[in-house]
């Protein structure tokens, strides 16, 4: 217990002394020497560009063989339990949905985590997948008591900042912009047509500070998940929906009288959770990515889910912290 | 200011007091005067009680009747509309769990749920005053029902065409019934239950009791006076019309005390061997389903144990005191069905743990399958069904005694105006037999 809290120290001090440039202004206010970094600002009104949020930590090991994890590492934690926590959403269509034919919850953030089960124990079944609340995502892999936390989420989580401060993310697997919903009939072409309107977004998303940011003033209605959010515009209660284009593919596909309109509004690289505390998974988790986008594993998941949105583009490229 | 002013004033404001208390303190000194005041006086008392045991009776009889045929029946409806409503919202959450096409005896089940819901509704919206809390709770459950029929039917129909947002429909749903429909069912309970207290209040009609007794009293003092009076100054001992007035009396005296008393009792076991296991048994039915509910929206959350299964865990707690209270219930009857559902409720809770045990170890589909398996199930339903054995048999109960207790008001009615009539005719001939005496 006490080296695990040494080691955390540890990593905590690194990442403050010597961190990425964003993590100037780490939550302890003692920790960084810059508090009055461009961060200070405070989160959720100007996008914090204190860091490249795109970079992750470094693989510095080969991948040990499935079943075989190091001792001493999270991944052996993982082995030991026979099977790895999965914190994902059930109601986002190509990403975590739940299947109504079938009860099980399926996706592309879904077969990201299958393939780290994959990894662990040479067996992608071995996943306990479990619900997180959208303004959960960050704080689940951190969960004081066993039974709330996850060991990674994957669920259209934008790698940014103000996140990086809390926790890791891996190298990014996908990247989405964000677009705005509407009706087919409407015409609203973006989120400027859409000041005085109510603009729905899942609590907790950065697409829901998006709508408080926008110039137009959009009216924002937050809804516990981005289903939510289809069946609060389906019930007219709002005019229109805001989120990443992947997620609003999701919804588009269950509803023929709605289209997705708008310029880009921002780029949103989507990465897996991993909490602070073990590092070794997150580098870990990174060197899976690097593999299964060499190999045509991410291409090939990118089309059984996306292939609505046309071919499958090349995976995103790794980039990696210059201090790891 | 001269005195010649104060002796002018004098007479003119003495006459309209002193007048009439002059006239009878000069009756009171002669003999015929004395007897003239006695029969005013017995006249007045007379026919004061006789109205007012009129008044009581049919103010026992109101308040009887309205206790039987309205207020523990809305209470009766209110549990209705709470625990189908209730037991709707875990359907819901069971067939989605269920997976695939839901099964159609849960879809049977949920409409029959409906049904009882509104049905209730309707009828206590008829036993219910036009403002009030109760009337804003069953204004709310009106518009909010079918907004979530709506829901649910939606969440269907997005289900059967494979798309998931008809689980965020039912969610929605959920949400409305567990935040809106429920609250205001049990407002209308928590009224229901004001009105029922209320209701027997009403129905002992003591203030109206009391005074009749304090009446009655006073008209035996008056007849037992004027007899001692009349037997002193004649030479007869017994005046005959007078007796039979007393006779009269004593015979209002008494039915009103049997029928009044008959009442009170009935009134009382029809609250204590009724009303109040009603009460508790209908809150124990509510706590049940709402800990299969908190069950299932845990296992549909898929998130773990959250707030649902603390308020599984709160939910037990009280219910199992609440069935340890009813565990002390005297009819065997009862105390069988009590103790059914206590085995039911520890079954349950058995398996319920058993399901966290497997959805906090990771086999959330074993979880799933075991928490609307038969087994669980059955658990539940001997639980449920133990609770609405009692609680029908407790309801049957209330409705004999509170007949009961109306029995003899009616006629109470009627006979308390006839009787001090027939007093008042007696007293009335007693005296002026005497008074003729003195012409």
């Amino acid at each position: 217990m006490r080296t695990r809290a040494a080691a955390v120290a540890a990593v905590l001090l690194v990442l403050a002394v010597a961190g990425c440039s964003g993590d100037s202004s780490s939550p302890s206010p003692q920790a960084g020497p810059s508090a009055a970094g461009p961060a200070a600002a405070g989160p959720g009104k100007t996008p914090d560009t204190s860091c490249n949020p795109r970079a992750s930590l470094r693989p510095k090991k080969a991948l040990p063989k499935p079943g075989a994890m190091p001792a001493g590492t999270y991944m052996r934690t993982i082995q030991d339990r026979g099977r790895l926590v999965l914190g994902t959403g059930q109601d986002l269509l190509l990403f975590s949905s739940r299947n109504p034919f079938t009860g099980q919850i399926e996706g592309f953030d879904v077969d990201m985590g299958k393939q780290i089960a994959e990894a662990i124990f040479g067996d992608a079944s071995k996943i306990q997948i479990k619900v997180v609340p959208y303004n959960q995502r960050v704080a689940a892999v951190d969960k004081e008591k066993p039974a709330e936390r996850v060991d990674l989420v994957a669920n259209t989580l934008t790698a940014n900042c103000a996140r990086w401060k809390d926790i890791d993310f891996s190298t990014i697997y996908y990247d989405a912009a964000k677009k705005v919903l509407v009706s087919a009939n409407s015409e609203f072409r973006g989120m400027d047509d859409l000041g005085g309107k109510k603009v729905c977004a899942a609590v907790g998303s950065t697409s829901y500070d998006g709508i408080v940011a926008a110039p137009s003033k959009p009216i924002p209605v937050g809804r516990p998940t981005f289903g939510d959010c289809l069946v609060a515009f389906q019930q007219n209660e709002v005019d229109a929906i805001t989120t990443d284009d992947a997620i609003l593919a999701g919804l588009a596909a269950q509803d023929p009288f709605v289209k997705v309109v708008g310029p880009p509004l921002s780029a949103e690289p989507y990465g897996m959770a991993i909490s602070k505390k073990h590092p070794e998974f997150t580098e870990f988790v990174n060197a899976v990515l690097e593999k299964n986008r060499k190999n045509g594993t991410w291409k090939r998941t990118y089309d059984e889910w996306l292939h609505d949105l046309g071919p499958a583009p090349d995976p995103p490229a790794a980039q990696y912290r210059a201090d790891r | 200011m001269s005195t010649a002013q104060l002796d002018r004033a004098a007479p003119t404001v003495a006459p309209a007091p002193g007048g009439v208390l002059h006239r009878v303190g000069r009756l009171r000194r002669t003999s015929p005067g004395r007897l003239q005041l006695v029969l005013a006086l017995l006249l007045a008392l007379g026919l004061l009680t006789g109205l007012v045991a009129g008044v009581t009776a049919a103010s026992a009889r109101a308040g009887t009747d309205d206790l039987g045929e309205r207020a523990q029946p809305l209470l009766v409806e209110a549990e209705t509309i709470y625990s189908a409503l209730a037991d709707a919202d875990t359907t819901a959450a069971q067939a989605f769990l269920a997976g695939g096409l839901e099964p159609a005896e849960l879809t049977r089940r949920y409409e029959a749920d409906l049904d009882r819901a509104t049905t209730a509704l309707t009828s206590a919206a008829r036993r219910t005053p036009a403002d009030g809390p109760a009337a804003e709770a069953i204004g709310k459950l009106s518009a909010d029902i079918p907004r979530y029929a709506g829901l649910v039917a939606s969440a269907r129909a997005n289900n059967r065409q494979g798309l998931p947002v008809g689980a965020s429909y039912l969610a929605t749903a959920s949400r409305l019934s567990r935040e809106s429909l429920q609250p205001q069912a049990q407002a209308l309970f928590r009224s229901a239950q004001r009105e029922v207290d209320a209701g027997y209040s009403d129905a002992r009609s003591s203030w109206w009791t009391a005074l009749l007794v304090i009446l009655l009293l006073a008209l035996l003092a008056t007849l037992v006076y004027a007899q001692r009076h009349l037997s002193r100054t004649t030479r007869r001992t017994f005046n005959i019309p007078l007796v039979a007035a007393t006779g009269v009396t004593l015979l209002l005296t008494l039915t009103t005390a049997v029928i009044l008393a008959g009442q009170r009792s009935h009134l009382a076991s029809a609250d204590a061997d009724g009303s109040e296991p009603v009460a508790k048994l209908a809150e124990a039915r509510i706590l049940a389903l709402r800990e299969r509910g908190d069950e299932a929206l845990t296992l549909a959350a898929r998130a773990g144990e959250g707030e649902q299964e603390k308020d599984f865990d709160e939910t037990s707690r009280k219910l199992t005191g609440l069935l340890g209270t009813l565990d002390r219930e005297p009819d065997s009857a009862v105390a069988d069905a009590v103790d059914a559902a206590t085995r039911g409720h520890g079954d349950y809770g058995i398996a319920h743990d058993k399901v966290r045990e497997l959805d906090n170890g990771g086999s959330y589909d074993d979880a799933v399958k075991l928490a609307i398996g038969p087994a669980t199930t059955n658990a539940f339903t001997s639980l449920t069904d133990g609770l609405g054995q009692g609680l029908e048999n407790r309801k049957a109960l209330f409705t004999d005694e509170i007949d009961v207790a109306g029995r003899g008001l009616g006629s109470l009615t009627v006979l308390g105006p006839l009787l001090a009539l027939v007093l008042c005719v007696l007293a009335t001939a007693g005296i002026r037999a005497r008074l003729e005496e003195y012409r």
